[in-house]
């Protein structure tokens, strides 16, 4: 009992896998009606996690938050993380379609950094949800309220954040801002391939040309 | 080669236009300056030949007026054959090249042949049209966002941002894009509008390629 009362979610430790599990439930749900509908799936791979007691106490300390669950699960809203990966940028606005249209799932805060990528390259969808589950939640309602970030991108820009995460943290680079600056381009050619991939796709879905 | 020809004397203008076109090219042949400036502003070609005396308009006024609006294809001037002050002032308003009248219709051909090889380098590197960017040398297009193309796909919108809103047929793109690339088919255009359609929206561009019945352009 003693790990779950120095947990920094509290009481709510146990709770936070169960709604993980639950949504992360509704979108296999699409998976499959997808499989269903056209034979393909939704997306190519999907991973759940709750944050880490570790990463989330330095990110209140960081943040200069109190480190409690309060705080943890109110006022930062990335205690549930999903990131979806799928194999077309088409396939990716379908699943942020289907997300919105959750029962009991409230849009927060949405991102388009596919639009619009961030300076260095990165590209990404990230939504921030508010999912009511049959559980009680910080604040005692029950069924309550648990924030949820989704990260939704293709496989190619799952590959560039992987290796930009890398280089983040190797810090005997030689020459940081070539890397940087060509790491940038690795993700405008990356961007290019996942077009030029939709566009084909299209073609071939459309019988041709 | 698709080729504007402006020369006002009829006969000239036609047999220019009849061996031209013999070997191989398209030719559109106006009688004067203005009709081959108002030509130059609806459609992309790859030369341009003006005489320079001609009626409602001569030769380097046209070509004045044409290089300020932008126009950067390659220009040779018909010259009478004592008028130096002609030659000058035509390769100063922007002609590459000129040939003195009465001239044989083979060097003719073969200086439009060497004009449009050496285009290159007359090529800016950096186009623009509306709030998209083109870097012709990295292959860089950008808008909100930036994304790389292929080394066809350059050449293509290159084409489109150079002759803004002129028409071009599917064969012309495929002729001055992959003329060199023996395994390359017709299909290829569409595909390749297809590709810089995706990335124009992907980089938010505010120009679109237009395919109907005028033609394939950029607006």
């Amino acid at each position: 009992m003693s790990e779950i009362n120095d947990s920094i979610y509290g009481s709510q430790a146990e709770i936070l896998p169960h709604v993980a599990e639950l949504f992360q439930g509704k979108l296999l749900e699409l998976d499959d009606l997808t499989v269903k509908e056209s034979g393909c799936h939704a997306f190519e791979h999907l991973n759940v996690r709750v944050k880490s007691e570790d990463s989330m106490r330095e990110k209140c300390i960081r943040k200069e938050l109190e480190p409690t669950a309060f705080q943890a699960l109110r006022t930062l809203h990335d205690s549930i993380g999903l990131r979806v990966v799928c194999l077309f940028q088409e396939d990716v606005k379908k699943c942020v379609e289907y997300i919105r249209g959750i029962d009991g799932c409230q849009i927060v805060e949405e991102k388009d950094y596919i639009k619009k990528a961030k300076p260095n390259g990165y590209r990404s969808y990230h939504m921030i949800l508010l999912f009511t589950a049959p559980y009680q939640d910080v604040e005692g309602a029950d069924p309550g309220k648990f924030y949820i970030e989704v990260q939704l991108r293709t496989i190619a820009m799952d590959a560039w954040a992987a290796l930009e995460h890398e280089i983040k943290y190797k810090h005997n680079i030689k020459d940081p801002a070539l890397v940087v600056r060509e790491l940038k381009r690795c993700a405008e050619e990356l961007a290019a391939c996942d077009v030029s991939m939709q566009m084909l796709r299209n073609l071939v879905k459309g019988g041709g040309h | 080669m698709k080729i504007l020809l402006a020369e006002d004397e009829k006969d000239l203008r036609e047999v220019v236009s009849e061996f031209l076109e013999i070997s191989g090219n398209t030719v559109f042949a106006v009688e004067n300056g203005k009709l081959a400036l108002e030509e130059s502003r609806k459609n992309p070609y790859e030369v341009i030949v003006l005489d320079i005396m001609m009626p409602e308009m001569d030769g380097i006024t046209a070509l004045t007026k044409m290089r300020a609006e932008g126009n950067v294809t390659p220009v040779l001037m018909l010259t009478a054959k004592s008028e130096i002050d002609d030659k000058i002032a035509g390769l100063d308003a922007g002609a590459d090249d000129y040939l003195a009248k009465p001239f044989s219709m083979k060097e003719l051909l073969a200086r439009l042949q060497a004009m449009t090889r050496r285009k290159e380098i007359y090529r800016k590197s950096v186009l623009s049209a509306g709030n998209t960017e083109l870097n012709t040398k990295t292959g860089t297009l950008s808008a909100v966002n930036s994304i790389s193309l292929s080394t066809d796909e350059v050449k293509l919108l290159e084409l489109f941002m150079l002759n803004q809103g002129k028409p071009y047929s599917k064969e012309e793109l495929f002729q001055q894009v992959w003329a060199e690339d023996n395994e390359a088919e017709i299909s290829v255009v569409e595909v390749y509008i297809s590709f810089l359609t995706g990335k124009l929206d992907a980089v938010g561009a505010d120009i679109q390629i237009l395919n109907d019945e005028k033609g394939i352009r950029i607006s």
